[in-house]
């Protein structure tokens, strides 16, 4: 394939293109079923529409911020240490960011109908509000430059510590006393006390969101991957550029 | 649909949210193939 | 070590974008650290212990009469009345129960027999909030006319404790 040709393709593969048109038509029904054909609540009335993007967001945050430190203990293991998993963990962190802000902010938003304010500080808030900012804290480091090597070294510590307040996020309604409900889907009991419609829709989002994540994972971890390349090969003219003058 | 304001704000920004890394994504990943040698993208 | 090609002959700085770069990064870590820190103590002063139940006033540390509270109950069905800006209801919790006077409307979906969490303080025998949130379950039911009619005529006062 030509070069201009793979350009307009950019980043993607017929794998990536095949799960980013799952991710589209489970979103659809997510939007449709979400906004429309589900039921209104028996309490909650229309506010429970908020739960089916709610509630996928916050899965695929989870999801990203494991699969983070999974990648990062990869590259920390390896013999090789291999720069793939410190991309992967690195795009990873970047979508679990962004879905987090926004689990944070449908959230806030779902409080003010049901709870009657935008935020309290009770434990499960206060604990996501904490991982949110350790993530955040992570992709700085990220950034702080250096060679890709140091950047993997140091971020993955972080990862590696960073991927302990999971636990402490989603135990945190039965550890302390919240106002924030207790899970429904992954009760420890295993009684899932949803309606049928209503949980396909939420089941289906929870599906078309980690999709969604694989695809962008797949795409801005290429990305790095190029970054990482430029970067290498401008150290590489910089050199070259150094032993012209030296040589004058 | 009561508080209409508020689900659809809901909606309107996870969904803009998506959209937009998406296609900010796919820009970015277009941009640098065209500088990025074909040896360093394993993908193509 | 910087090995960008010099721009200029007589020592120019050199790559003044990437190390502006980097101190936005420095930066961004000064305020998550900060962020965090606040958080944290957050957490601490309020998330840790974030409510005291009904049976627990005056009974458990933390959960003194004479201090500003955060109670948690149950809305005792046919205890609730609005009227002239203030909203008075009983709030039950484990076969104890308190009166409660808020100046205002509660907002959210605050209604008879559900969980609420009213802060404040007592006042004799009364808990004067200024300030509601309401608890939901983590039961989604469809909304359904004869369901809903049933459910109005069950007393609630069974969920308290």
């Amino acid at each position: 394939m030509n070069s201009e040709a793979q350009a307009i393709k950019g980043v993607g593969t017929p794998a990536t293109r095949m799960y980013g048109l799952m991710a589209i038509v489970a979103l659809g029904w997510v939007l449709l079923g979400g906004l429309i054909f589900t039921p209104e609540d028996a309490v909650q009335g229309d506010a429970v529409r908020i739960m089916y993007v709610h509630v996928p967001t916050a899965w695929v945050a989870y999801l990203a911020f494991i699969v983070t430190g999974v990648a990062s203990a990869c590259w920390m293991i390896g013999k090789k240490h291999s720069l793939g998993f410190d991309r992967v963990a690195g795009a990873s962190a970047e979508v679990g960011v962004v879905f987090m802000g926004m689990t944070l902010l449908s959230g806030s938003l779902w409080g003010r109908i049901t709870w009657g304010t935008f935020w309290v500080w009770d434990p499960r808030l206060t604990t996501t509000a904490f991982m949110f900012v350790t993530y955040i804290g992570y992709l700085a480091v990220r950034g702080l430059g250096g060679t890709a090597q140091q950047r993997a070294r140091r971020s993955s510590v972080i990862a590696l510590l960073a991927v302990l307040e999971i636990p402490l996020v989603h135990f945190s309604v039965v550890m302390w006393r919240s106002l924030h409900q207790r899970a429904t889907v992954l009760s420890p009991d295993g009684d899932i006390k949803m309606d049928g419609l209503m949980l396909f829709t939420l089941l289906f989002g929870v599906f078309g969101f980690s999709v969604l994540f694989a695809w962008l994972v797949s795409h801005r971890q290429r990305i790095m991957t190029m970054q990482d390349a430029q970067q290498t090969s401008a150290l590489d003219a910089a050199v070259t550029e150094r032993l012209k003058e030296a040589q004058v | 649909m009561n508080h209409a304001g508020f689900i659809i704000a809901v909606y309107g920004v996870t969904f803009g949210v998506i959209i937009g890394l998406a296609v900010y994504t796919m820009k970015q990943g277009r941009n640098l193939s065209r500088t990025v040698a074909d040896k360093d993208k394993p993908w193509t | 070590m910087d090995l960008t090609p010099r721009t200029s002959s007589d020592n120019a700085p050199l790559a003044p974008r990437k190390r502006n770069r980097k101190w936005k990064y420095v930066a961004m870590l000064v305020v998550v650290a900060s962020a965090g820190g606040f958080i944290v103590s957050q957490f601490l002063t309020s998330a840790i212990d974030f409510y005291c139940n009904v049976d627990e006033i005056g009974h458990r540390t933390g959960c003194e009469a004479n201090r500003r509270l955060r109670v948690q109950g149950v809305v005792e069905k046919d205890s609730l009345k609005s009227g002239a800006g203030r909203t008075t209801f009983v709030m039950v919790f484990n076969h104890q129960s308190i009166d409660v006077m808020y100046d205002g409307d509660p907002g959210g979906i605050f209604q008879e027999c559900i969980p609420v969490v009213a802060h404040g303080r007592l006042v004799g025998d009364i808990f004067e909030a200024n300030r509601i949130e309401v608890k939901h379950s983590n039961q989604y039911v469809a909304a359904n006319p004869d369901r809903l009619a049933q459910s109005k005529a069950e007393p609630c006062s069974q969920q308290a404790g």
